[in-house]
């Protein structure tokens, strides 16, 4: 009876077991690195802890930019993705669509590589592109070069347009289940007493679907904000994104400069810190609210 | 029924412009890839050829490395998906104490950037000796995946609830059985959903793999790599065509195989609704 009692204690440590070393060794790569940012490198016999290279990082008129542009990129593609998939799930809501539409609409985008919408980016509307091209037909523009840039431009059209193009439907995914549940639930009862359907989404499905939008955006946002393949591909070369930033700085040859970069990354976790607890609290929420 | 009708006629529409949206980009890149040229400003191609697909699959290892790469992914996506079930089992049927703290802790590669980790994480895997092989890729990838997995095994175990298995557990069903043949079958559709999400997060990973496998480990995304910033963009298209139909057809051979082990798969590929 005892053993009994102690194996259903224990189950669940073991069953987490696994994920929890996945987990450690996230955290002990994170750390590791933010360790370095204050100029501890055992490895190289720098024991003595420092801001000096949070001075340095944060006395750069470079990093400033830097920081600026990468929270402007991701506060922007995050606001709009999220308004643009929560839009797309009610619309898949409301249109009952099919499987193949919701296989090409959602699990196409979300199948693709970041690097492949980079791609295809490019072939639409760099000087060259598809689109350019369709506005000299129309007699709109004669030069190829007249068409905004989308490699380098500082308004970072093109990578908001990647990141748009990937998480519009990332966002409709992570909602579009509940806002269907919600829907069937309370959709017919509303609409019997007489509620339009955009008071209906605005007053009821909305409101219950805010903890899935809000985790959502976290992830968004997080996401560009700390990725490198993007920014580096379609980017400006100044202000330079955080991440690209960083890791110019830590491939440099002299070891001192990875100090630098650990401190850039220390900033950019910081700043991920806060978003994390933010996440927390609504998790927090949704579990008080009686979900489970 | 005539009533409900106008209601429809705008989600429809927004519907049709967003597949729009999504298929021309897709579209154009495909038809970039058969391009031997295209002179400013004709609407369509001049010549086509194979150049592209040639320049993939040539050279000394293409094929080698494209099946590395869908190794490494299938790995990583059996493995994320593996211990995201476990966990998830955690989550759903037991209380426990730091069960909050465990469910925060698995969204934590969500918020904090791939970037930080891996510039962090490279110096302990080349003392542990995993860096420049494929298993510590493998490692390094299935941490990425880890939160996109549980995520999705937790809606599936919760929604699965734990009645038929007690059932089944109450009728004399071993344990192995109940697992093969409840338990599994039920978690089908989160199970396909989050191998194809584990999988897709590997096989386009670029940074980490980068330098985790520090160039000895090479997979398709980083051959794929230069000929984007190179600007050749015939080849970076073909690359960028064969990565997506690679990917579909690792999707549909999952899916096929958990029907083949009798695992309905569901309705979706992510298990929408």
């Amino acid at each position: 009876m005892i053993n009994r009692k102690l194996k259903r204690a224990l189950a669940p440590y073991v069953l987490i077991a696994p994920a929890c070393v996945l987990l450690l060794v996230f955290l002990y790569g994170v750390a590791n690195g933010i360790v370095q940012g204050f100029g501890i490198m055992p490895f190289l016999g720098m024991t003595t802890p420092t801001f000096d290279y949070y001075a340095q990082a944060l006395s750069h008129p470079e990093l400033i930019a830097s920081i600026k542009y990468s929270l402007y990129l991701a506060a922007v593609s995050s606001a709009l993705a999220v308004v643009g998939g929560v839009v797309l799930s009610a619309a898949l809501t409301q249109a009952k669509a099919s499987r193949l539409f919701q296989l090409l609409g959602v699990q196409v985008p979300i199948s693709t590589a970041h690097m492949l919408v980079a791609i295809a980016a490019v072939c639409l509307f760099a000087g060259s592109g598809l689109v350019p091209r369709i506005l000299a037909a129309l007699g709109l523009t004669t030069l190829a070069e007249s068409f905004p840039t989308v490699v380098g431009a500082a308004s970072g059209w093109g990578i908001i347009f990647v990141y748009l193009w990937k998480e519009i439907p990332f966002v409709a995914f992570c909602t579009v289940t509940i806002m269907a549940n919600i829907s069937e639930k309370f959709g017919e009862a509303a609409a019997g007493l007489g509620a339009s359907p955009a008071r209906t989404f605005f007053g009821i499905t909305l409101p219950l679907c805010k903890g899935a939008i809000v985790k959502a955006f976290l992830i968004v946002f997080a996401f560009a904000f700390g990725s490198y393949e993007i920014p580096f591909l379609l980017g400006p070369t100044l202000p330079k994104a955080l991440p690209v930033l960083a890791y110019i700085e830590f491939q440099d040859p002299d070891l001192m400069n990875r100090c630098y970069a650990m401190a850039l990354n220390g900033i950019m976790a910081l700043i991920c810190t806060v978003l994390a607890a933010a996440y927390f609290a609504v998790l927090q929420r949704e579990r008080k609210g009686g979900r489970s | 029924m005539s009533r409900r009708k106008p209601a429809r006629v705008l989600p429809r529409a927004f519907l049709a412009l967003h597949l729009l949206l999504v298929a021309v980009p897709i579209l154009v890149m495909v038809m970039w890839s058969f391009t031997a040229s295209w002179p400013w400003p004709s609407l369509i191609p001049e010549a086509f050829s194979l150049k592209g697909y040639a320049e993939v699959f040539g050279g000394a290892n293409g094929a080698a490395v494209l099946a590395q790469s869908v190794g490494i992914a299938l790995a990583t996506a059996v493995l994320t998906t593996t211990v995201a079930a476990l966990g998830s089992r955690a989550l759903a049927r037991y209380h426990f104490r730091g069960k909050e703290l465990f469910r925060f802790a698995t969204v934590l590669p969500f918020l904090i950037p791939t970037t930080v980790f891996a510039m962090g994480v490279q110096v302990v895997f080349l003392k542990m000796g995993f860096a420049r092989t494929v298993g510590g890729v493998i490692l390094a990838h299935s941490i990425v995946a880890l939160p996109y997995a549980v995520t999705i095994m937790a809606d599936v175990t919760a929604a699965a609830g734990g009645r038929l298995e007690e059932a089944a557990r109450s009728l004399g069903a071993r344990p192995l059985q109940n697992l093969v043949h409840v338990i599994l079958p039920q978690l089908a559709p989160g199970i396909l959903s989050s191998i194809s999400m584990s999988y897709i997060l590997s096989f386009s990973q670029y940074f980490l793999t980068l330098l985790i496998g520090g160039g000895m480990v090479k997979t398709f995304a980083l051959e794929m790599f230069p000929y984007l910033t190179g600007g050749d963009r015939t080849i970076a298209s073909a690359y960028g065509v064969v990565f997506l139909v690679v990917t579909f057809a690792v999707f549909l051979l999952v899916e096929w195989a958990l029907k083949k082990f009798g695992f309905r798969a569901g309705q979706d590929l992510f298990n929408l609704q």
